[in-house]
């Protein structure tokens, strides 16, 4: 506790567990009237399903929430609303064909008699709202015509206009520039000057640590240090995020020799985010891209896999031939497959079984003008089962029962089956178990030693570590660094991650 | 008429394991059927009848052939609702080729041809907008309606010679040659379904079209290959139905699109796309047929029987929902 000042909102021991996994163990949780508070930790440490519980998005399975006075067990968003709880995405959920003082004022327009909308009022007041926050904001503009960091001001706006006194900010610098930071930190600081209750969620420890009273760092689902803001340093912070995980980093790195390169590109730039790339990734190489949010890693991987074809600058060639595929089904015919990190909306067909789900990037293999070898089809699942030790063995059974695990595990094998010699892959084993994870890491360690090349996006620090042969990190667009993962431990690649300054240790 | 199918389908919703939207979705319907035809043979025996039987699968033919169609749309996760419009297009012209040509071949081929090109255009038009295939399927309905009154210049087209003779008046084995064609429309589309790659993608790209992208499919070829393919039974349909009338009229595809989406849905394929069945609408054609048929030999009124038709229709596509 900082000072005797009131909590504006206290959580009690909160658990929740998905699919038998601990998202969140016993966390203790307590936020000030007027303090802004910083929650840090890893992908998957918790802060997202914490976050959710607070807001009211999900129920935990135990603990309690009091607010103003009241404790919950569980908040719906509509109480945690009421209770004066309110969020800010980083892309603001907001209505964009409606006005700035229309959104502001959504569910309590001031109205003249008969219930006829006030425009006008709604406007004096919304202008009146903006200029107390210190906000600059055409009030009857569109909001679509505004850019992110205006759409977030006038979010902000909105949860002041329905008094609310808690705020949750999650990410919110992801899609701001510089200036727009600046200003936003500004405003929370005015904010909290006001007496509002701030958490403060995000991956820039800078950011976090230049404008947090006090910082709670999760780890695994736990809650491992509470500490003031003006004491702590970002190192300190590092080592609490990331724990001694030493021992649970295993490397099974073989030693591949050093072979001719695969993959080039020289000079890429798209409009998806990439600035002036340049990279060579040998035959049998795995390489991981990691780095902040918009760092461009994600970038990269999409204009590999052929799924970001706007080049607007660069040359790439892949197997000493020119590589530039306008279409998906292009990069497929050179054997690049593209495995995307969100499976339900972009990887597998749900509504299709397993067989077919494999068999999806190679139909022309398993089919004779045009009909398709139905018996060789379900032969095939079962041998692509086997081999991935996808469960259940049950080529008809369709995708959308299966687990996390065993739904990448049918998307690796389509990738394989279509002959993949490239592969791309977003955050491969996010959200499946120790198992099924140390699984998918060592088929793709084989693929490689069999001469596969594979890049990988992954924002896991012993991933990278584990999986890859050189880990890239990539910020505003650019490789910024190239770290081997040899004695290399999460803290100094959390750190290179985030690094600000703008230096190359190539 | 719903209700006593919705408890009894209830069981099969609680079964455990793969098929539960699909199974609840086939056993209401075979249990509606039942329903009908255990009510209307107490109350009319002749409903019974081989003669009434082949006459309501004579009657459903045209849109037997038409649903089929669409089936595979709907599976692809599209929408033509302009499969009416076009029917009657499609006959006008087997008509008119008939009328000016005197050759029934060509005929045919002038209504078949139709059909796939006005099939072809939407396909091309839905692959490459963003707007919604209802959108863009009710202007095209609405412009093929204005084409097939300037085709007749308003008034039927009468006599269409051998075509009449097979279509309208001739059967084999005392069942009707239009019967014949709409359940070799089933067959295709099945072997397409099931065998066919282009069936698969149709799967693919009706449960998850950024997945078929991601997997290389071709999407917007193959979107225009299936409104083309439905496009083509569109235009079988419409010379069949030119035969059964021996003229061709504007007006004749009127109500089959929503009639055909109905079938197709009622039948278990849901507007989602992503899965469904051609025997599924069989299923939703027999139906539709059996209850216009059955109204009418109960004598119930033209007026109310668009009512009751409504009221199936909105039942079946309630039921399946929440499956």
């Amino acid at each position: 506790m900082t000072s005797d000042t009131p909590l504006a909102i206290q959580v009690q021991g909160v658990t929740k567990s998905f699919l038998g996994q601990r998202a969140l163990d016993d966390v203790d949780f307590e936020v000030a009237r007027g303090e802004v508070h910083g929650l840090v930790g890893k992908n998957g440490a918790g802060k997202s399903t914490f976050m959710k519980i607070l807001s009211g998005a999900q129920p935990p399975d135990s603990g309690q929430i009091i607010v103003g006075g009241t404790a919950f067990k569980a908040l719906n968003p509509a109480e945690g609303r009421a209770a004066g709880i309110a969020i800010v995405y980083q892309n603001p959920e907001l209505h964009l064909d409606l006005s700035v003082a229309a959104n502001i004022f959504l569910g309590a327009e001031p109205r003249k008699a008969f219930g006829i909308l006030d425009d006008k009022a709604m406007a004096t007041r919304a202008t009146e709202l903006l200029a107390r926050l210190g906000l600059d904001l055409p009030v009857n503009q569109r909001l679509g015509d505004l850019d992110i960091a205006d759409r977030q001001q006038v979010a902000i706006a909105k949860a002041v206009r329905e008094k609310a006194h808690v705020l949750l900010l999650d990410e919110p610098t992801a899609a701001l520039n510089k200036a727009q930071a600046e200003f936003l930190f500004r405003l929370i600081r005015d904010l909290a000057k006001q007496g509002m209750a701030v958490v403060y969620v995000s991956h820039h420890l800078d950011e976090v640590l230049a404008i947090s009273d006090r910082i709670t760092v999760l780890r695994n689902g736990r809650k491992v240090a509470l500490v003031e803001g003006g004491s702590a340093d970002k190192d300190g912070l590092i080592s609490m995020i990331v724990g001694r995980t030493l021992d649970a980093v295993e490397t099974h790195r073989s030693l591949r020799p050093k072979t001719e390169p695969f993959l080039v590109m020289d000079g890429v730039s798209s409009t998806g985010g990439l600035d002036n790339v340049s990279l060579e990734v040998g035959r049998g190489e795995i390489v991981g891209l990691t780095g902040l949010i918009g760092g461009g890693a994600n970038a990269l991987a999409a204009v590999i896999g052929g799924i970001d074809h706007r080049h607007v600058a660069g040359r790439m060639s892949l197997g000493g031939e020119p590589y530039a595929p306008r279409a998906v089904r292009e990069a497929i015919a050179r054997g690049v497959l593209f495995i995307p990190e969100d499976m339900r909306g972009r990887g597998l067909v749900m509504s299709l079984s397993i067989a077919k789900n494999i068999s999806l990037a190679a139909l022309r293999r398993l089919s004779r003008l045009g009909w398709l070898k139905l018996a060789q089809e379900t032969g095939v699942a079962t041998d692509m089962s086997e081999r991935l030790d996808l469960n259940p063995r049950a080529p008809s059974r369709e995708v959308r029962f299966l687990s996390g695990g065993n739904q990448r595990k049918a998307l690796l094998g389509r990738a394989i089956f279509a002959d993949g010699r490239l592969f791309v892959l977003e955050e491969p084993t996010q959200g499946v178990d120790v198992e099924s994870q140390r699984q998918i890491h060592d088929h793709l360690r084989s693929l490689a030693n069999k001469g596969a090349t594979i890049v990988f996006v992954s924002t896991d620090l012993e991933e990278l570590i584990a999986l890859a042969d050189r880990i890239l990190v990539l910020r505003n667009g650019r490789i910024e660094q190239a770290l081997s993962p040899d004695r290399l431990d999460p803290e100094r690649l959390l750190s290179a991650i985030q690094t600000q300054s703008t230096r190359s240790v190539n | 008429m719903s209700s006593p199918a919705a408890t009894a389908a209830k069981p099969a919703s609680r079964k455990p394991g793969a098929l539960r939207g699909q199974d609840l979705g086939r056993y209401t319907l075979l249990i509606v059927l039942l329903l009908i035809v255990v009510v209307t043979a107490i109350g009319n025996p002749r409903f019974l009848s081989v003669n009434n039987l082949l006459n309501i699968l004579f009657q459903v033919s045209a849109l037997g052939i038409v649903a089929s169609g669409q089936t595979i749309l709907l599976i692809a996760g599209g929408l033509d609702l302009s499969v009416g419009a076009a029917l009657s297009v499609a006959g006008l012209a087997t008509a008119l080729t008939i009328m000016h040509t005197g050759s029934v071949a060509l005929g045919i081929l002038a209504g078949v041809v139709a059909g796939t090109v006005i099939g072809a255009i939407n396909g091309m038009l839905v692959a490459t907008n963003r707007a919604t295939p209802f959108i863009i399927t009710l202007g095209t309905m609405t412009f093929l309606q204005g084409v097939a009154i300037l085709m007749s210049g308003g008034s039927p087209i009468n006599g269409t010679g051998a075509l009449f003779d097979v279509f309208g008046l001739g059967d084999f084995l005392r069942v009707p040659w239009p019967v014949y064609a709409m359940f070799l429309a089933i067959l295709v589309m099945f072997l397409i379904l099931r065998f066919t790659t282009l069936g698969r993608y149709a799967f693919a790209i009706g449960g998850n079209e950024e997945a078929a992208r991601l997997s290389g499919i071709p999407v917007r070829r193959i979107k225009i290959a299936l409104y083309a393919l439905s496009g083509l039974f569109v235009g079988v349909a419409g010379v069949i139905l030119t035969g059964v009338l021996d003229s061709g009229l504007p007006s004749m595809g009127t109500g089959y699109e929503l009639r055909a989406i109905a079938a197709v849905v009622i039948g278990g394929t849901p507007l989602i796309g992503g899965r469904g069945t051609v025997l599924g609408t069989l299923g939703g054609v027999l139906l539709l047929g059996l209850v216009s048929n059955s109204m009418n030999l109960l004598g119930v009124g033209a007026n109310f029987q668009s009512a009751v038709l409504g009221l199936i229709i909105t039942a079946a596509v309630l039921l399946q929902k929440k499956a």
